[in-house]
């Protein structure tokens, strides 16, 4: 890196902080850095605990002794940690656009072509109006029906203070403290996220979302997701939408973790759609997130995936499978373009008895970015009977783009069997001119196949969810082909 | 680790005065490179302990001509035979009935034209910056075998080169280097052997070899790694491929404390062909690790590279295959297969195929497998009467046997088999006593 | 409806169609016979727009519109059909979807709604009904594991569902059994209509026992060397290419 270029994105973060600093002179926010003491600040604007205090010290203690992870194969400028600002207090109604009119006229355009209703695109778009309350007040509706299934599903500060014993009992249970850099980074201080607790033997009644989320919105950066499914309940899970969301952070280190007891299920799905860069490759948003599920006996966790934001990616999704007959999936969808990167996949970690997992993973480069699939079966040596199946297969778009396969076996039990495969093709120039010939236009045949490509994926994701994944990578891909 | 990279820095050979700038160079390369550790990715599956701990850094006495009649022949080969016992070349047991076109020499007899033509390709394929033991076997390099094939020369022998460890050589270091350049449309075959007469004894073989394939030329190579189990073996297999060259290369690992193969293939000419195949069979407490890179460079070249493996008892195997493709490398067809048998509770084994692309217009594959045999085919033979152990064995057998089917040298072929199924036999053995 | 006047055309860099000339009205079946080499797939793929297929020189008409200036995807809105020799593979791609996709294109353009799902269900599988395919295949990737003979009723039913003003046959009868020969036969004559033009480009004279042309020619060279009527295909079966190029010569 240049040093023009170290100093293009020191100012970055530097405009961030300043645009965040003058919006709120009087307010809470914190001048850039990070020590102890701007975690003491954090805990104690949250009103947190004294363990909850603890708790985020040992983590800092244990990511200051921690070295930023190079093995992906992703090349970004170094963040600085001390150049972010890691507490502040959310925009208030006077900072944001008045109206749709003040908003980026790109981002309306590309709201209209995933079809997003009007207060949607308001909301979206941090308009301050009334047309938010519309979801507000269905999420309220929302709520009742979910206590009277016994169905815990709030912000992860008001769990610290609500459930604490949960909270204290599950927390860092699957990613611990110090997983890694960033997982450690987020323990330290994160900002806020969902808390979901589904008992014993219920099935929850509805899909819940971060859209629909009750908690404050402004919790982007630093999030942090515990979802504990009890004995013998089922939760589907939805993170993100479709569109995208407008967002000055330009680091995201999120940690989620998903605990399902025996005989649980949990289906978590997520469409990621955030700012890429622009066509040149400036901008955009690093995505440096720990997700680890635990399943105990018998239990299930699905991950589905659906990524064709930000610039730089570094996401495996991963689950253990500690209980015999617990089943693990992974289907994911990694789309990248112009110059983005992404080094994204999974890992199944067999424990038990009779464990089984799927991995369906479909990259699609195109432009001039780099797509890489980075994946870890590990059958360990009491893992009798457990099967893999992998599958993962990338798409290339234009001679510009790179796509990578990077899966780690390792087995140490005779009776345990992994299968992987992997291809790569492009979009062949015979398939589209079969397409035009019968009337598409080039775009729509590419669109049409890249469908077809992911077709496994789509199916897991819910209904409504899939109709719109599909038009998400038509308008991701606009401009990909000549 | 610090004081292994040292003492074996320290370690010079007696060397050959033209060669001295070469092994400096190594020396210097050697020195500077970190020592891989756990964390070091080629060798994140790969203890190099075994090495560290030995005490291998002397150079074995030359003994080589005490072998009185040459050990684990393969018949029938009908070859330029170089045997070379601990390092030393056994005259006795050698002989050389080629016909003018190929010239085989050893660095130690070679002519100053001869010197020339060594010095501008060795260490230009095997790249020391990359390959640690590469440098190494550059600063100890005292002899090697030189083979040259005239252009459009078509060699009906193959050139067999056998390098045999004995009891002299336990503690000792042997270092090993061939380099092969066969000219334009030439033809060649080279078996590469070793193996060791006891099973006791132990050694650290560290061999090289350099394979310069020029436009149009073909080579079959057959590297077989037989020794016993207490050896160490790091080496590597380093090809450059011109236009319109093919490469058949076989390569196959018994087992042994350590045996660690570096295989890189540069497709450097369009057409180029790349057939590599492999077996390993670790078992008792053997590590084997193959870690293959096929460099597509060029457009319109082929890949086609199949490894498969039976691990038992406390063994571990280690795969690594990566194909890279380079950006300008269009239609380039490449397909990798790694199958793997695992027979015991205590054995382990890591595959990581790799693909990495930078190319759009091209067909690549991988599979992996780690799987028990079939049942459905197990049931099969049992139903005609065959016990289960038996069955097992004839599968396991079918397995590898396989990939020997497929081996053009009539005679290296009909050598490996017997010995792959005795393997298995005395596992079967093994079963049955302890039933 | 279609009016080709001294048409040039090279594919890559060498000339293939060296002034081909066609008059094709509607409601006329057309065969076109030849060689081997002598340029007769390319004309379809010159006429289809396919890259790398160049028009250097000469005109091509269509319905009064210059074809030759309209993409790919035009050209096939506006009515032209190419069922291929060998028709492409793409898998995971249903051939429901696909053909969906396709009559919607068409309708788009000639401005008229999407078609409702259910109807297009029933239609497709009338039309797989008609063509003898079994209409799982509407559910498989657009050609994905077909046998040859099935890749060509494929084509058949695609051109039954989008009904073309013209429709350009390349060797749709090569490599198939009596059976299938008669179904694509019966196919194409029930497409057979006053307004609709079709041109059969065929290497053997058997298909036109089945499929009866108003008119027969003999392309070579690039270049139409004889025109006549079902007659002189007879006449070629008998003799061969031999003395027509040696007459004209």
């Amino acid at each position: 890196m240049s040093q023009g270029e170290q100093a293009q994105i020191d100012n970055l973060l530097k405009n961030d902080y300043e645009a965040g600093f003058y919006t709120s002179v009087e307010s809470d926010t914190l001048p850039p850095g990070l020590d102890e003491d701007v975690i003491r600040f954090i805990s104690g604007k949250k009103g947190e605990p004294e363990w909850m205090l603890d708790w985020r010290l040992e983590a800092y203690r244990g990511w200051q002794e921690m070295t930023e992870p190079e093995w992906a194969h992703v090349r970004y400028p170094k963040v600085d940690f001390q150049a972010l600002s890691y507490f502040s207090a959310p925009k208030s109604m006077a900072d944001k656009p008045k109206s749709l009119d003040e908003v980026d006229p790109e981002l309306l355009r590309t709201y209209e072509k995933l079809g997003i209703p009007l207060h949607e695109q308001e909301m979206l778009a941090g308009v301050a109006v009334d047309a938010v309350f519309d979801s507000v007040s269905v999420a309220t509706t929302f709520r009742s029906k979910l206590k009277e299934a016994g169905v815990i599903f709030c912000s992860i500060s008001e769990a610290v203070h609500e459930y604490p014993e949960l909270v204290k009992k599950y927390l860092g249970s699957v990613v611990p403290r110090k997983d890694n850099f960033y997982a450690a980074l987020n323990s330290a201080v994160f900002s806020d996220g969902s808390f979901v607790y589904i008992p014993k033997g219920v099935r929850c009644p509805m899909e819940l979302s971060t859209y629909f989320r009750i908690n404050e919105a402004k919790t982007g950066q630093f999030e942090r997701t515990l979802i504990i499914a009890d004995e013998g309940s089922y939760v589907s899970y939805l993170e993100g939408c479709t569109a995208p969301m407008r967002d000055e952070n330009q680091l995201h280190a999120a940690v989620v973790e998903l605990v399902a007891l025996g005989d649980a299920q949990i289906k978590y799905s997520t469409v990621q759609n955030w700012y890429p860069g622009d066509k040149e490759g400036k901008g955009g948003i690093y995505n440096f997130v720990t997700k680890r599920g635990v399943c105990h006996d018998n239990a299930k966790i699905s991950w589905t995936q659906v990524e064709t934001g930000s610039a730089v990616t570094w996401k495996y999704p991963s689950v253990v499978l500690r209980g015999d007959n617990s089943v693990g999936e992974f289907y994911s969808v990694a789309l990248t373009n112009n110059f983005q990167q992404a080094d994204t996949g999974t890992k199944m970690i067999h424990m038990g008895k009779n464990t089984r997992s799927t991995i369906i993973s479909k990259g699609i480069s195109a432009g001039q970015s780099q797509n890489a699939y980075r994946g870890l079966v590990r059958m360990s040596q009491r893992a009798e009977g457990a099967r893999n199946y992998t599958q993962c297969d990338s798409l290339l778009i234009g001679d510009r783009c790179g796509a990578h396969t990077f899966p780690y076996i390792e087995s140490r039990n005779p009776s345990a069997v992994v299968e992987h495969e992997a291809t790569t093709s492009k979009v062949s120039d015979d398939q589209l001119y079969l397409c035009q010939q019968r009337g598409l236009d080039a775009e729509k045949a590419v669109s049409l196949i890249v469908n077809g490509f992911c077709k496994e994926v789509f199916k897991e994701l819910p209904m409504e969810f899939a109709v719109e994944a599909g038009k998400l990578l038509e308008v991701s891909l606009e401009g990909s082909v000549g | 680790m610090a004081a292994f990279t040292q003492q074996a820095a320290e370690l010079t050979p007696a060397g050959l005065n033209w060669l001295a700038d070469f092994n400096q160079r190594g020396r210097e390369r050697w020195k500077v490179t970190p020592f891989p550790t756990r964390k070091t990715e080629n060798w994140k599956y790969t203890s190099l302990q075994a090495l560290a701990d030995g005490s291998y850094l002397r150079w074995p006495q030359a003994k080589g001509a005490e072998l009185s009649e040459q050990v684990d022949a393969i018949e029938g080969l009908d070859a330029c035979a170089l045997i070379f016992v601990n390092g030393v070349f056994a005259e006795s047991l050698s002989c050389n009935n080629l016909p003018e076109s190929v010239e085989v020499v050893r660095f130690s007899q070679a002519n100053e034209s001869q010197q020339q033509a060594i010095l501008a390709k060795l260490g230009s394929i095997a790249d020391s910056e990359k390959h640690l033991f590469a440098a190494l076997n550059d600063s100890w390099l005292q002899e090697g075998v030189y083979l040259h094939v005239a252009k459009n020369a078509h060699v009906k022998q193959p050139i067999y080169i056998h390098h045999i460890t004995t009891p002299e050589a336990e503690n000792f270091a042997v270092n090993q280097r061939l380099l092969v350049h066969v000219e334009s449309s030439a033809e060649a075959t080279v078996v590469e052997h070793f193996s060791s007469t006891e099973e006791a004894q132990n050694c650290f073989t560290n061999a090289i070899t350099e394979l310069q394939l020029d436009a149009n030329a073909r080579l079959t190579h057959y590297h077989l790694h037989l020794e016993e189990e207490n050896t160490l073996h790091i080496g590597g297999v380093h090809v450059n491929l011109e236009r319109d060259a093919t490469l058949n290369s076989f390569m196959m690992s018994l087992g042994a404390n350590l045996q660690r193969t570096d295989v890189v293939v540069n497709h450097r000419g369009e057409g180029a062909h790349c057939g590599l195949n492999g077996i390993y069979l670790p078992n008792h407490k053997h590590t084997v690790d193959f870690h293959t890179c096929i460099e597509h460079a060029v457009p319109n070249c082929t890949t086609h590279e199949v490894f498969r493996g039976i691990i038992g008892d406390h063994g571990k195997a280690v795969f690594n295959g990566r194909i890279h493709i380079h950006q300008d490398a269009q239609k380039t067809v490449a397909d990798l297969s790694n199958k793997n048998l695992l027979t015991s509770h205590n054995a382990e084994v890591d595959t990581k195929p790799e693909l990495e692309i930078y190319a759009d217009d091209v067909k690549c594959s991988h599979g992996a497998t780690i799987a028990q045999l079939e049942e459905k085919a197990l049931y099969y033979l049992q139903s005609r009467g065959v016990d289960r152990e038996r069955a097992e064995i004839m599968l396991s057998f079918g397995f590898i046997n396989e990939l020997l089917e497929q081996l053009a040298h009539v005679p290296v072929r009909d050598y490996l088999t017997p010995l792959v199924s005795e393997l298995f036999e005395k596992k079967f053995d093994r079963a049955r006593a302890s039933a | 409806m279609l009016s080709i006047k001294d048409l040039r055309a090279n594919v890559g860099d060498k000339e293939i169609l060296k002034g081909l000339s066609l008059e094709v009205k509607a409601g006329e079946v057309h065969a076109i016979m030849g060689p081997n080499g002598s340029g007769k797939s390319t004309l379809g793929h010159v006429l289809a727009g396919r890259e790398n297929y160049e028009a250097t020189a000469g005109s091509v008409d269509f319905d009064g519109k210059n074809l030759l200036d309209m993409d790919i995807e035009e050209r096939s809105r506006e009515g032209l059909f190419l069922a291929f020799q060998y028709p492409v593979e793409i898998p995971g791609v249903s051939n429901m979807e696909f053909l969906k996709t396709a009559v919607d294109a068409v309708r788009e353009h000639r401005g008229m709604e999407p078609i409702d799902s259910v109807q297009f269900m029933k239609l497709a599988r009338e039309k797989c009904k008609a063509v003898n395919l079994d209409d799982q295949f509407l559910k498989r990737g657009v050609n994905e594991g077909f046998s040859g003979g099935e890749k060509k009723r494929n084509e058949l039913m695609q051109m039954m569902l989008l009904e073309p003003k013209l429709c350009i046959m390349d060797e749709t009868d090569s490599g198939l059994d009596i059976d299938a020969l008669q179904v694509v036969a019966e196919g194409v004559n029930a497409m057979r209509s006053e307004d609709r033009a079709i041109v059969l480009v065929t290497h053997y004279q058997r298909l036109l026992d089945y499929i009866k042309p108003d008119f027969v020619h003999v392309l070579s060279g690039g270049k139409i060397i004889k025109s006549g009527d079902r007659s002189l295909a007879l006449e070629l079966e008998e003799k061969g290419y031999g003395w027509i190029t040696k007459e004209v010569a």
